[in-house]
């Protein structure tokens, strides 16, 4: 055998392990959730779960409902990590230093403790309602409210831990440079700091989207019962009602969805790509 | 002569105690002021205080006879040349030249034509679509000039600028720096640390040490007269003897020093290479054994054994030939400095009298 054929076997052999356990632990289920979605009850091949879904009003009003949580709560937690990374970027002040020593906590909280600590504040009789009156209190748990502000608390310290390595990558000089040309605080934003770190923004975005779209323990334990988010209505499909070829479609469709959203991303990629390699 | 840059009595302490004192000096009209010294002498943080990117602690900042110093970069008649270019990935290098003038609002025919003016100027005609990471660190470094060029600034701040480049090409653009700053008679101040390319571009040069003026002087007088024994030997390349001045002499082995200066004490006598030189009569010659020869290009170092100590003089490649290591030969000096115990030079610089025993 010659030393060209034992290279290759010698790297197939290394790659191989992984590949199998990408096989049968992603690609099956991925391919088998596909299969079950477009086979109907006689075993061939059929439109009408997908058909369902799309034409079911509450199945709609669930995709609507998970739509607008996701992208409103992808806006709120761009704006809210994208103005603290700034500032931490950008501030010397000893108010920043102690948000640099703390925003990663929320990581560290596991999801369930984290909900459910959340729920104790913030429910009808919980400690803020004890503390302003509950005649004062919003509804916020078994609310869409809760479920933007749950989604912002848990997905903030990643996106601005992302923003931060970002905009830390734009060297000083790089805003000095600007300044001295007459750039102003807004000028700086909008032509420097916004173009070189929009990037790393669609990342974030791109997580969060994925993130946000398919979560479950927070919508499960916060959401109001209906609509529900796609997560915790693909589970009840799946479990409760045992419709499987329902919720395999839900899960395509959710899978189409994100793949929507990392189109952009690897599209940006590769433009970036071309420009450097010129 | 008019005065465009004065900075006055500048001083700038960082927390750690080090930093800037009592900074005073100023730049003429089409002057080319070099601020020179070794790494972390404070010649960058005066530099970066006159362009507003550092908050003086005390003292006064005037353009054009205007304080500036209260006001922010943007908003200051200067515009800085950085070392590490500085140009911005993001746009081409049209878009790196014309976004100042797209800030005041020039017309696009006009940007479109400065633009290309201040290319020809550099010698980059025809790269507008480029992009910065696709220009040679040369090319990045004209980007940078020409950018600060279009902003007309009233004085033309240089940190280093091409410390970053192989010595051929620093070489060329100090030439071209200095043709076009003669061209257009900007006004600039320059930061290096390179003593041979301060000494080649300047008009005068502000030697710095310790976060304190050294020494203000044209390049001639700072090589020929450096007014301390640290600018003595920052500048250029110097011998260096101790030894003990009483009755205005100073007595090293066999040999005297003569000197019109009553001081007494420890005394430095310093002896540029280049002033050390083959004897070519019979009076007042030392004899030198030759212990080391390396040859530089054009020129030859030698390093000397003799009974006042080691000496290195410099030998053109012609005479080579008189120079045979291990041999003796008798060399003459021909000036030298005296320096105070505390570094500052006796008043009769670059005396030539010494008298053999």
């Amino acid at each position: 055998m010659s030393k060209k054929w034992k290279a290759t076997l010698l790297g197939i052999g290394l790659v191989m392990p992984s590949f199998l356990i990408l096989l049968i632990l992603v690609m099956y289920p991925v391919w088998s959730s596909i299969k079950t979605s477009f086979t109907g009850e006689d075993g061939q091949f059929t439109f009408e779960h997908y058909i369902y879904i799309f034409t079911e009003p509450l199945i709609l009003t669930n995709i609507r409902h998970t739509l607008t949580v996701t992208i409103l709560s992808c806006v709120f937690v761009l704006i809210i990590a994208y103005s603290i990374a700034i500032y931490l970027r950008f501030s010397q002040s000893t108010v920043a230093k102690w948000i640099n020593k703390t925003y990663l906590i929320p990581m560290f909280i596991p999801g369930v403790i984290a909900v459910y600590g959340f729920i104790n504040f913030y429910r009808d009789n919980g400690w803020v309602a004890r503390i302003i009156g509950d005649e004062h209190m919003p509804t916020i748990i078994y609310n869409v409210k809760g479920l933007l502000m749950i989604n912002i608390w848990f997905n903030i310290p990643f996106t601005t831990m992302l923003l931060i390595s970002a905009l830390q990558s734009i060297p000083n000089s790089i805003i000095e440079g600007a300044k001295d040309a007459g750039a102003n605080q807004w000028r700086l934003f909008w032509h420097f700091i916004l173009p070189l770190s929009y990037r790393t923004m669609l990342v974030a975005l791109t997580f969060l989207f994925m993130g946000i779209v398919g979560s479950f323990t927070a919508p499960f334990l916060i959401d109001k019962n209906a609509p529900q988010m796609l997560g915790v209505s693909m589970q009840q499909h799946f479990s409760v009602f045992n419709e499987i070829e329902q919720s395999s479609s839900l899960a395509v469709f959710m899978f189409l969805l994100c793949s929507i959203v990392g189109y952009f991303y690897i599209y940006s990629n590769i433009k970036e790509s071309k420009k450097e390699m010129k | 002569m008019t005065i465009k840059l004065s900075i006055e009595n500048l001083s700038k302490i960082y927390p750690t105690g080090e930093g800037v004192q009592n900074i005073d000096f100023h730049v003429n009209e089409g002057e080319l002021v070099t601020l020179l010294g070794p790494s972390g002498c404070g010649k960058t943080t005066v530099l970066r205080s006159v362009g507003g990117f550092i908050d003086p602690t005390s003292g006064a900042i005037k353009i054009s006879n205007k304080e500036v110093h209260h006001l922010p970069s943007e908003k200051r008649p200067s515009a800085m040349v950085f070392q590490s270019y500085n140009l911005w990935p993001h746009m081409t290098v049209f878009d790196n030249l014309a976004f100042s003038l797209k800030l005041k609002k020039v017309k696009k025919k006009e940007i479109q034509m400065k633009v290309e003016e201040v290319l020809t100027l550099v010698h980059l005609t025809g790269m507008e679509k480029k992009y910065p990471s696709e220009l040679s660190g040369g090319q990045q470094q004209r980007i940078a000039l020409a950018r600060a060029l279009l902003l007309e600034p009233e004085v033309l701040l240089l940190d280093e600028p091409f410390s970053a480049l192989d010595a051929k090409l620093r070489h060329e653009l100090r030439e071209e720096l200095r043709e076009i700053q003669s061209k257009r008679n900007l006004t600039m101040l320059f930061v290096t640390h390179d003593q041979e390319e301060a000494l080649s571009i300047s008009d005068k040069i502000v030697v710095m040490n310790n976060g304190h003026i050294e020494q203000i002087d044209n390049p001639q007088e700072v090589y020929n007269a450096p007014n301390s024994l640290f600018v003595a030997q920052f500048i250029g390349r110097m011998n260096f003897i101790k030894g003990k001045s009483v009755n205005n002499t100073i007595q090293i082995g066999d040999l005297t020093f003569i000197h019109n200066d009553a001081y007494t004490g420890d005394v430095t006598i310093g002896i540029r290479p280049e002033d050390i030189q083959l004897a070519t009569a019979n009076t007042r010659n030392i004899e030198a054994q030759i212990d080391k020869i390396m040859m530089l290009g054009h020129f030859a170092e030698i390093t000397l054994k003799t009974m006042i100590g080691s000496l290195k003089m410099f030998v053109d490649r012609q005479q080579m030939e008189q120079f045979v290591l291990k041999s003796t030969i008798p060399i003459q000096l021909n000036n030298f400095l005296v320096f105070k115990e505390t570094g500052e030079v006796l008043n009769n610089r670059r005396m030539e009298v010494y008298e053999n025993i």
